[in-house]
């Protein structure tokens, strides 16, 4: 039984209590009382009447006016006089008189009071016994009544009772059941922290789970802190932190390689000019500042542009990649303030001559490096800050206007989506999930999504597509019992109704909500930490696994994720591609795998091409691999 | 017993018959002569012992003779023994009621001391409790006729016979009739007394209320009954 059923009870129980005692009690020696009083008014009035008729004539008329006049004044049940032989010479008696009060409390409280008797004298002989009962009805009336009072006083007590436990219960309540949900958290491995509330037991107990959180978090904290200096060291540049040439090309051919909106995008390469030079005016550190800088605005620029990954290819080339479609020019704009800003603000002028391209699905890095390379001359030749921009790789477009795509786009979705199915395996050859890229049918053939991803972005039609895409994978597992696990992009993340559409169609299929594997990129769910965890909270009820894509460069924050009880981490290509050969790269997820598994998050390496990197990545302790050297057995 | 008021009369009498009802004597209470030598000789030494052994003696002797007998022996035993004098005199009380071992004690009392004496010997002899009564009588005394309130103890062959009367004035059995110097005032039946249906205890706090439960309360206390 619980603890709040007991104390239930147990109120009730002593309130009975009181109430039954003290109401026996109090009848009881009401009764006894009135049993004494009546008895004495019995043999006093009974003596005294007899007192009286033995002082005078013993004339019938007279005894009987007298015996008359004391039952008809007084308040008698019956007064008797009867001769010495034992007959009735004179009687009164009362009619029994409806008082209200049930026979069964009569019953139960019985009065026990014998009538009065005394003898009437005349002279020296006996003329008669008197018998005298007092009228004691009206005592049951008045304990009947005491009997309700009490009853009510009882009630109105019990309910002030009933109040004040309910008060102390739900008081007891509140912080226990979240004493309880904290256990279950830590339980299932979310290190969670919660309110101390005031009741002292509780504090004790939720004071030392939040100690354990608090050592969880600062665990994860030092030890992501130590993985990621690793990591730095293997993608960074040293000087300016910026992606070294080899990881932001690699990122370049998986976003070129992707089903989402990045397989589009815009590639900006900024040339340092004379940089030896530069090097020699300003003094290595105030150079070194400088580059800084130059990869700061850059990144600003990416985050206007909303996202993007800066890289420096080599001294003095740096190459930001922006996701997503864009507008060239609007793009080309924004390159020059940000350009124009850094100039103003270093003491000594630099010559930062740029080259912009775009780059779509399809292309390949190689052919978009070098039309950069050639844009990037042109431009050194036109002198300081010059930005040429190089035209795309000639491929005529699907279609031609927004309005085309738009229109294609929605009647794609209502004709139906398609879904690639994509293994995720674990060390045994068992698919843990398919990853399920959306297809639509543009202009008569399945298009993958990274040709239309970009489109969608661009016309906000991603809310859209999500809820088709989830519903559509809730059906597949409907008939194939296959776990599938989609993309969400990332406006979904800020968009409450958005999230509520999601929870519902998710409700309408519990079961498969079950095996329905939801992932999000590392940084949209960190750029907007508290929607992602609202989004957590809500999903998570349905039974939904949820993680996160592509992490990389943000594995440190990890820590502060550790209480949101995430099903899954997919580690970032660049960490993985050639992993059989790198030690490096072997330590960092070796101690991501661990970390993830201290915490009952599914570690997954994402971009594998060769079986020994499968093999290798195995055994560091990843639970699945995808990419496409995967293939389900 | 001197001038008793219509109140004080009154009073007791109703005291009287609430021990009826309330003071009935416990179970465990009965007529103990072992426990009366041991309490006369607390009391009164040797001479009380005596007496009450004397009085023992009597009731063994005449335990199945017949009523007549009985009454007469049990009359002139007081009537020689007791010397009459007043409450004030002998207890320095208005009005004390005297039970019989006090009464043997002190070799004196006042008439309703004597009644009550005789009637307790009575009923340790068997007489039926509703053929003895109680009666306050207004009684003239000597040359000067003068009233005087007084108590005697009346045997009542049926309830509505003329009673025989046991007193102390004139000390042999008359029936009431040849008491022209006596007028009944009331009687009351004291089969009662002893035949209450409650089972109250001797603690009730009514006890003091009442000389009849007094004295009875005394004389269970003593051994009487």
């Amino acid at each position: 039984m619980s603890l709040i059923k007991q104390l239930w009870l147990t109120v009730i129980l002593i309130l009975l209590l009181a109430f039954v005692g003290s109401l026996a009690v109090s009848v009881t020696s009401t009764q006894d009382y009135v049993e004494q009083e009546v008895q004495i008014k019995n043999a006093d009035n009974a003596n005294a009447l007899a007192l009286s008729m033995s002082q005078m004539e013993k004339e019938a008329v007279s005894i009987e006016l007298l015996l008359a006049a004391q039952f008809d004044t007084g308040h008698y049940r019956l007064i008797e006089l009867r001769s010495p032989e034992g007959e009735v010479m004179e009687r009164r008696e009362a009619e029994a008189l409806d008082n209200g009060v049930p026979d069964w409390f009569v019953n139960l409280v019985r009065l026990d009071v014998s009538p009065g008797q005394a003898v009437v004298q005349d002279g020296w002989r006996q003329y008669g016994t008197l018998t005298l009962a007092s009228q004691h009805q009206y005592a049951y009336r008045t304990l009947w009544q005491s009997t309700l009072e009490m009853a009510a006083w009882f009630a109105l007590v019990g309910v002030i009772s009933l109040m004040l436990a309910w008060w102390i219960v739900r008081s007891i309540r509140r912080p226990l059941v979240e004493v309880i949900s904290q256990a279950r958290s830590i339980s299932a491995r979310r290190f969670t922290t919660s309110r101390e509330p005031r009741t002292l037991e509780l504090r004790e107990v939720v004071q030392a789970m939040n100690t354990l959180s608090g050592a969880v978090h600062t665990m994860l904290s030092e030890e992501t802190g130590k993985l990621d200096q690793l990591r730095r060291r293997l993608q960074e540049d040293a000087t300016t932190g910026a992606y070294n040439r080899t990881t932001l090309l690699d990122h370049l051919q998986h976003n070129l390689d992707s089903d989402s909106k990045r397989a589009s995008g815009v590639l900006v390469m900024v040339r340092v000019d004379d940089l030896p030079e530069v090097n020699e005016r300003l003094g290595r550190q105030a150079t070194d500042d400088a580059l800084k800088a130059l990869v700061e605005h850059l990144s600003q620029l990416a985050n206007e542009l909303g996202g993007g990954e800066v890289g420096r290819l080599n001294g003095s080339d740096f190459l930001l990649l922006i996701h997503g479609a864009q507008d060239i020019e609007h793009v080309s704009e924004a390159l020059k303030h940000q350009l124009t800003l850094l100039r103003d603000a270093t003491a000594e002028p630099l010559r930062l001559p740029a080259a912009l391209t775009e780059y779509t699905h399809g292309d390949t890095a190689s052919q978009r490096l070098a039309a950069l390379d050639g844009a990037l001359s042109d431009a050194e030749s036109r002198g300081d800050l010059a930005l040429v921009v190089a035209s795309g790789a000639a491929r005529s477009p699907l279609y031609t206007t927004h309005d085309a795509w738009r229109t294609a786009l929605l009647k794609a979705m209502e004709t139906g989506i398609a879904l690639a199915l994509f293994p995720v395996v674990n060390a045994r050859q068992e698919v843990v999930h398919y990853e399920a890229p959306s297809r639509l049918e543009l202009d008569g053939e399945w298009r993958s999504a990274g040709l239309f991803m970009p489109w969608v972005a661009r016309l906000h039609l991603e809310d859209r597509l999500d809820l088709a895409v989830a519903e559509r994978a809730l059906a597949l597992i409907e008939s194939d019992q296959q776990p599938l696990g989609i993309n969400l992009s990332g406006r979904a993340v800020g968009d409450m109704a958005f999230i509520k559409a999601l929870r519902q169609r998710l409700e309408r299929a519990p079961e498969a909500a079950k095996k329905l594997w939801i992932e999000l990129p590392e940084s949209t769910a960190l750029h907007d930490l508290s929607s992602f965890r609202l989004l957590c909270r809500e999903l998570q009820a349905t039974g939904v696994k949820i993680g996160l894509e592509h992490v990389g460069s943000e594995f440190t924050r990890l820590a502060d994720l550790h209480d949101l009880g995430l099903a899954f981490l997919k580690f970032d290509a660049s960490l993985v591609h050639g992993i059989d050969q790198a030690y490096d790269q072997q330590t960092i997820l070796r101690g991501m795998a661990t970390l993830a598994h201290s915490l009952g998050i599914l570690a997954i390496a994402e971009g594998v091409k060769h079986p020994e990197e499968a093999e290798t990545l195995f055994e560091l302790g990843l639970d699945a691999v995808t990419g496409p050297g995967v293939k389900a057995e | 017993m001197p001038m008793i008021t219509r109140r004080q009369l009154l009073s007791g009498l109703g005291a009287g018959l609430l021990c009826v009802m309330l003071g009935a004597p416990s179970p465990a209470s009965a007529f103990n002569p072992e426990r009366l030598r041991q309490k006369m000789q607390q009391a009164y030494g040797a001479s009380g012992v005596a007496m009450i052994d004397e009085w023992l003696a009597m009731i063994a002797r005449l335990r199945g003779q017949q009523v007549g007998d009985q009454m007469r022996e049990v009359n002139d035993f007081f009537n020689r023994n007791v010397r009459w004098r007043d409450d004030i005199a002998i207890w320095g009380q208005e009005d004390y009621w005297a039970t019989p071992l006090e009464m043997l004690g002190k070799r004196e009392g006042d008439c309703e001391d004597y009644s009550i004496a005789k009637y307790i010997t009575l009923k340790e002899l068997d007489v039926p409790g509703n053929k003895l009564r109680m009666i306050y009588v207004r009684a003239r005394i000597g040359r000067s006729q003068q009233s005087q309130a007084h108590m005697v103890l009346g045997y009542y062959q049926t309830p509505a016979s003329e009673p025989l009367l046991l007193d102390n004035i004139i000390p042999s059995i008359r029936p009431a009739s040849e008491r022209d110097d006596l007028d009944p005032v009331f009687s009351f039946n004291s089969s009662g007394l002893w035949a209450g249906g409650s089972q109250e205890s001797r603690a009730d706090p009514l006890a003091r209320l009442s000389r009849w439960r007094s004295v009875m309360d005394r004389m269970r206390d003593q051994g009487f009954i």
